[in-house]
């Protein structure tokens, strides 16, 4: 990492901090003042980040340097290009209380890693791993966005439920628009984790001649394909939204956080540069 | 100095308001009458069905006060006993913050209500078209516009809706973020639900569904909205299709059932629902809240949103009193330094026409000295002069800013002669 990189991933991390913490003192006080501010230096954070990591891509040649802080960032950067996106869409700053300190863990374990380490194998090297990567992330990023318009859902519909919409509930975006970034989460997240795995899928096929391996990463990732799979079938064949999807998703995500963490540092896997 | 005469909604009966609004609006000429009456410099008529009010520039004497209060009772066919009690003067100060209040909605029916600021506008561009104002009214108008926009983007005290059917629509937009698009199904052809209803629709709503025991006047609510009427008999229907459902019907027993509710649930695909019961006794089964995606408020509820949020527009009304309070005190000051800086002006201005004369009168002798001591001496004659009117002209310039100043600028007018 050169020291302009380092710089920008600095700033990155910092104009993010005090996105969270002015999401968070927006949802205290009850003003929204506060989060049309963090986004703004959510907006920042982003930009930071895009600069540091397209510098990360000149400076190496294919995928030399690229490691688990790369990785971890463009979690962080995937998510907070999405969540802005949508921004432009619904009027939902608040969402951001709950997105900003998830991309904010993703840097904080972005800077954990050393720079240098754990950098994807020489010999996978290829558009087939970049596209595999690229796809999954954003994908799973999609699933966070989702969750996280779940877990606000939750939120409101107690409040709206108890008959108390008070200042809080005025704050809170609208169940409605909650409900459609659930949707599009789902909707766009999944055909883009399916994709990147057939292209995790056809890589192995082509390097270890097996579609399929036994790798408790793998198996991981299949299981989180199979449950939204299904969470998004119910959504558009049965009809399942509102309450019952904004749970479900919820809680499909801490399940699966905490799942993908015990098996990141907990279990060999072939994937450890993620 | 300012003044305003009137009566309100506090002050004056119904009957009463409602004559002298509707004498005054038949009236073409009233601007041009006021302004005739003596000592009447700036005139202004404000009138809406909750007050009738004149705010006036007028001269020192209190007899334009008077001309126009009996001008207002004579207007109302108000007898002297009633002018008594029901019509209000305020001079400077105090007429400066009823108006200020007024604008800022604070002394509205309705408190924190957005209309009076249109309805003082308008009353504020007649007068300005028949050329009824001069500087004061003119400055102090728009003082009063740029309080009320601070007391509204400062406090929230138009923030939440203090009647039922607001806070219905306010409920809606929260649950389905935009209205457009979204079904209603209007159960009972009450004027509650109708009303509830009109302010969906002016939200974005499209589609109105009412269904009545007797379809005859569903239909006529309906044909009003440009809906379909239904029957009772076909509400399941109605509730498959609906977003929103209002209920006021008359019925002793549940209109709605929970058991109705989950039937149709399937086909609504589990979309969310919005349930406003406003009848009493109730028509929605209260236990089809527990179901999912289905938030029912009935009008308790509902009362008790619009209850806690005018306890929030009372507490916010302090905070106006404060802007209120501030804007009246910055516009008192200029107004009063209005008064002190024509006498400064003039005394400086005799002043200055004396050193003038005598400076011509002593050009004979002066003639005799050099150029650069004749400029010495005119400089040392302003120099006293200065020196001189320096303490008089700050005397009145603190003084004005006191309120006190009416009887300093009267002793400088006095002992300087300047009305002479």
């Amino acid at each position: 990492m050169t020291s302009l990189e380092l710089i920008l991933f600095a700033a990155a991390g910092g104009c993010v901090t005090l996105a969270t913490a002015g999401y968070l003192l927006s949802l205290l006080i009850k003003k929204i003042q506060f989060a049309k501010v963090s986004t703004w230096l959510l907006a920042a954070g982003f930009i930071f980040l895009s600069l540091n990591l397209l510098l990360a891509a000149t400076h190496s040649v294919g995928w030399g340097n690229f490691g688990s802080r790369h990785f971890l960032s463009i979690y962080a950067w995937a998510i907070a290009g999405i969540y802005l996106g949508l921004q432009f869409k619904t009027k939902t700053r608040v969402l951001g209380a709950f997105v900003a300190p998830l991309i904010c863990l993703f840097w904080v374990a972005a800077a954990g890693q050393e720079a240098d380490k754990n950098l994807v194998p020489p010999q996978w090297q290829g558009w087939l791993t970049t596209l595999h990567l690229v796809l999954a992330i954003a994908g799973e990023a999609l699933f966070v966005l989702a969750s996280a318009a779940g877990a606000m859902f939750i939120i409101q519909n107690s409040l709206l439920k108890n008959k108390k919409p008070g200042s809080m509930g005025r704050l809170l975006p609208s169940l409605g628009d909650l409900d459609r970034i659930n949707h599009l989460g789902l909707l766009w997240g999944f055909p883009l984790l399916t994709l990147g795995m057939i292209a995790g899928a056809v890589y192995a096929a082509f390097v270890w001649d097996s579609l399929w391996a036994y790798d408790p990463k793998v198996v991981w990732s299949l299981v989180v394909w199979i449950v939204y799979g299904v969470l998004l079938h119910q959504r558009l064949a049965i009809g399942w939204q509102g309450f019952r999807m904004a749970f479900l998703s919820c809680a499909i995500f801490v399940l699966f956080l905490l799942t993908g963490l015990l098996i990141r540092f907990c279990l060999p896997t072939q994937h450890s540069f993620i | 100095m300012i003044i305003l005469v009137g009566l309100n909604h506090k002050t004056a009966p119904l009957a009463v308001r409602e004559k002298l609004f509707t004498e005054c609006q038949g009236e073409v000429n009233l601007l041009s009458d006021l302004l005739a009456i003596e000592g009447v410099l700036e005139i202004l008529h404000l009138s809406t069905c909750n007050r009738v009010e004149l705010i006036a520039a007028v001269d020192e004497t209190m007899q334009a006060a008077e001309a126009l209060k009996s001008f207002l009772a004579r207007y109302g066919g108000l007898t002297d006993e009633q002018a008594a009690g029901c019509l209000y003067v305020y001079r400077n100060e105090e007429a400066i913050r009823h108006l200020f209040r007024v604008t800022s909605s604070l002394d509205s029916l309705v408190m924190g209500e957005a209309q009076i600021l249109g309805q003082v506008k308008d009353a504020y561009r007649q007068a300005l078209g028949q050329n009824a104002t001069g500087i004061a009214l003119n400055r102090l108008m728009h003082r009063a516009f740029r309080t009320a926009k601070r007391v509204r983007t400062e406090t929230g005290i138009a923030a939440n809706p203090v009647s039922v059917s607001f806070a219905a629509v306010e409920l809606a937009k929260k649950i389905f973020g935009s209205l457009s698009g979204k079904k209603i199904l209007i159960i009972g052809a009450g004027e509650m639900a109708e009303l509830t209803g009109t302010h969906l629709i002016g939200n974005g709503a499209e589609e109105i569904i009412v269904a009545n025991r007797t379809v005859a006047q569903a239909v006529t609510l309906a044909k009003k909205f440009r809906g379909k009427a239904i029957g009772l008999d076909a509400l399941d229907d109605g509730l498959i299709d609906a977003d929103i459902v209002i209920s006021s019907t008359g019925a002793p027993s549940y209109v709605v059932t929970e058991e109705m509710i989950r039937r149709c649930l399937r086909k609504r695909k589990s979309r969310l629902l919005f349930l406003i019961d406003i009848a009493v006794p109730r028509d929605i089964d209260p236990a089809a809240d527990g179901i999912e995606n289905v938030y029912l408020y009935n009008i308790d509820h509902l009362q008790d949103i619009v209850d806690e949020n005018i306890k929030n527009r009372r507490r916010e009304a302090l905070k106006a009193e404060a802007i209120v309070a501030e804007e009246v005190a910055r516009f008192a000051n200029w107004l009063m330094e209005l008064e002190a800086v024509p006498t400064i002006v003039s005394l400086r201005s005799k002043a200055e026409g004396i050193v003038k004369t005598e400076m011509v009168k002593a050009q004979g002798w002066m003639g005799n000295l050099e150029n650069g001591h004749r400029d010495k001496v005119e400089a040392l004659v302003n120099g006293i002069v200065n020196k001189i009117l320096h303490a008089p002209v700050a005397v009145m310039k603190e003084e004005s800013v006191e309120f006190a100043s009416q009887d300093i600028v009267a002793a400088a007018r006095q002992l300087f002669r300047l009305d002479e």
